[in-house]
């Protein structure tokens, strides 16, 4: 029983971790909430359901068009709602309110084009779970922690040796020294929104085929993402990876003692805590969260 | 009808000019990002709905469901006090989805997803306000007193030293102002009257349940709140008297009622960015969101 809790709460973490780590990531170095970054997983979430269940394309050609899609889509988001905004010398709040607009935005359309009923990808078949020492898992959920440590491990790699994550991690420390040395932020904020875009593509088609996809997913994933990454210490990658799975476990214990549809309050209640004692997060730095 | 409708859009534009000015207090003249106030307006719409069912009179609810809501905004001010912007926004929008999952899930107080019907009308003074034009007399002098107790408070010291806290937190404090208490006392007072027009909402409505008080009901008073101008009292009931009429034409153009109200909420938000991009102070603003 233990154990099993101990499972899902992992499971929990690693879909969490997809949304925390490329939100983390886009607030690292744009220095605001990008609140609509879950509902641009839902939305992805909903261009698979079109393109593989609609359609009816190969899976393995609409998952690779859904990333593309999704990245195309927080680059265009940046390109054409932040930067306009950034121009005009908008503060972080007023980029805040822009992005829950946004997210409403996206939400409406999405019920608007698809509907508001939950859809199923009914892709896998409900598999029989693999028994662990009493506890089950399935196969699908063995993926998804996989491919969610492994883009930890490969993001991790990006950030301390690539050229452009080093670029990447310099905005985020100090814009302005970055832009003397040569490094062109708004460059490095579109990329950031390109590959933390792409990291949510990935999420979502993960989601889309452990749960059901319905339009306000994107308002329950972005709460425990947010939540994973301050808890974790915003914008720090690795924080929100161990952010989202303290998140999956305390959730997962929690509702053993309280009825299911309180589980976003329990993320909301760790992040009281949090901003109350520790503001800064596991791994974080302290800049510019207080006055 | 028409008559009948109309006095309907009235008493709606009633219950969110008190919404929006009480937000204008903690969020336009204290600058404090207050994402919770749908949360406040829940409270006080279940606080009435809960006594209202129990038989208590209209003043003893409708002064309950505001002390319980400015209850609620005092305690979340204690935590929250400390953090700057938009921690602060996501503190209290975390609040507000805490409040839903509450709503939602304590079915034995709430009656969850079910909602509570049967909120009987209000009398008063011995006058019925079972019929709408009763009820929007009784709702336009609940919103007058409202604006003008808001008003002083603005034009009151108190009021300077909140204009002096959103201006400059620092400079506030070493003139010996003890910002953390103003800044609760803020809160607090908008809760209060964010309560009152939850229980007027439910005295109207006579049901209430949860999807009223989801997270997306705050982007039209933050709509609101923004186009009308930071701590802009005119400014805020003009406002609120378009985001309540514009998408109204859509209910005629014969859209099915599946597609209004996502329809209502793209407005709402398309026009939020506009504002934001285009008049970031809104039309009748002065101050800048920090």
């Amino acid at each position: 029983m233990l154990l099993q809790v101990l499972i899902n709460g992992i499971i929990a973490g690693s879909v969490y971790s997809l949304v925390a780590s490329g939100f983390s990531l886009i607030y690292s170095t744009n220095k605001f909430v990008h609140f609509a970054h879950g509902a641009v997983i839902a939305f992805s979430s909903y261009i698979l359901f079109l393109l593989f269940s609609i359609l009816g394309i190969n899976f393995w050609i609409s998952s690779l068009l859904t990333i593309t899609f999704t990245s195309f889509l927080g680059y265009f988001i940046n390109y054409f709602i932040y930067k306009p905004l950034r121009k005009k010398k908008a503060s972080a709040s007023i980029l805040l309110i822009a992005s829950l607009a946004l997210l409403i935005i996206i939400e409406s359309l999405i019920i608007i084009f698809f509907g508001a009923d939950v859809k199923t990808l009914n892709l896998i078949k409900v598999s029989e779970g693999i028994q662990i020492m009493g506890a089950i898992i399935t196969p699908l959920q063995i993926i998804i922690i996989f491919v969610s440590v492994i883009l930890f491990i490969f993001l991790m790699y990006f950030m301390k040796s690539t050229k452009l994550g080093k670029a990447m991690r310099a905005v985020a420390d100090n814009k302005d020294v970055a832009e003397i040395v040569g490094i062109s932020s708004e460059n490095i904020y579109s990329w950031s929104f390109i590959i933390g875009s792409g990291i949510a593509g990935i999420g979502a088609i993960l989601i889309a085929l452990e749960q059901n996809i319905e339009p306000v997913m994107g308002t329950s994933l972005m709460i425990k993402g947010f939540t994973a990454s301050v808890i974790g210490g915003i914008g720090s990658v690795p924080g929100a990876v161990l952010g989202s799975y303290i998140i999956g476990l305390v959730e997962n214990i929690g509702i053993m003692f309280l009825p299911s549809g309180y589980k976003d309050a329990i993320a909301f209640v760790i992040l009281f805590i949090f901003l109350f004692f520790k503001p800064n997060g596991i791994l974080g730095v302290k800049k510019g969260l207080q006055k | 009808m028409i008559d009948a409708y109309f006095i309907h859009l009235l008493i709606l534009i009633c219950i969110y000019v008190i919404l929006a000015i009480s937000l204008q207090l903690s969020l336009g003249f204290t600058g404090l990002l207050n994402l919770a106030h749908v949360a406040f307006f829940a409270i006080g719409a279940y606080a009435t709905a809960l006594l209202a069912l129990s038989g208590y009179p209209f003043w003893l609810c409708i002064l309950f469901a505001g002390v319980l809501a400015a209850l609620f905004g005092y305690v979340l001010s204690i935590p929250t006090n400390k953090l700057k912007g938009d921690y602060l926004a996501l503190a209290t929008l975390g609040f507000s989805f805490v409040i839903y999952a509450i709503v939602l899930n304590w079915i034995s107080l709430t009656n969850g997803p079910m909602g509570l019907p049967g909120i009987p009308r209000p009398t008063f003074l011995g006058i019925n306000f079972s019929n709408n034009n009763n009820f929007f007399m009784l709702s336009i002098f609940v919103t007058v007193i409202i604006y003008f107790v808001i008003y002083s408070i603005t034009k009151s010291p108190l009021g300077k030293v909140m204009e002096a806290i959103r201006d400059d937190e620092l400079a506030a404090r070493s003139l010996g102002k003890n910002t953390k208490k103003i800044k609760s006392i803020s809160m607090a007072t908008s809760a209060f009257f964010a309560g009152i027009a939850g229980s007027l909402f439910a005295y109207y409505i006579t049901f209430i349940d949860p999807t009223s008080f989801s997270f997306s009901n705050l982007i039209p008073i933050l709509s609101i709140v923004i186009i009308g101008g930071l701590a802009s009292l005119p400014g805020t009931v003009f406002a609120t008297i378009i985001i309540i009429l514009l998408p109204e034409p859509l209910r005629f153009i014969g859209f099915p009622s599946s597609v209004i109200g996502p329809a209502r909420q793209l407005i709402y938000a398309m026009l939020l960015l506009i504002i934001l991009y285009y008049k970031p102070k809104g039309f009748y603003g002065k101050v800048n969101l920090e």
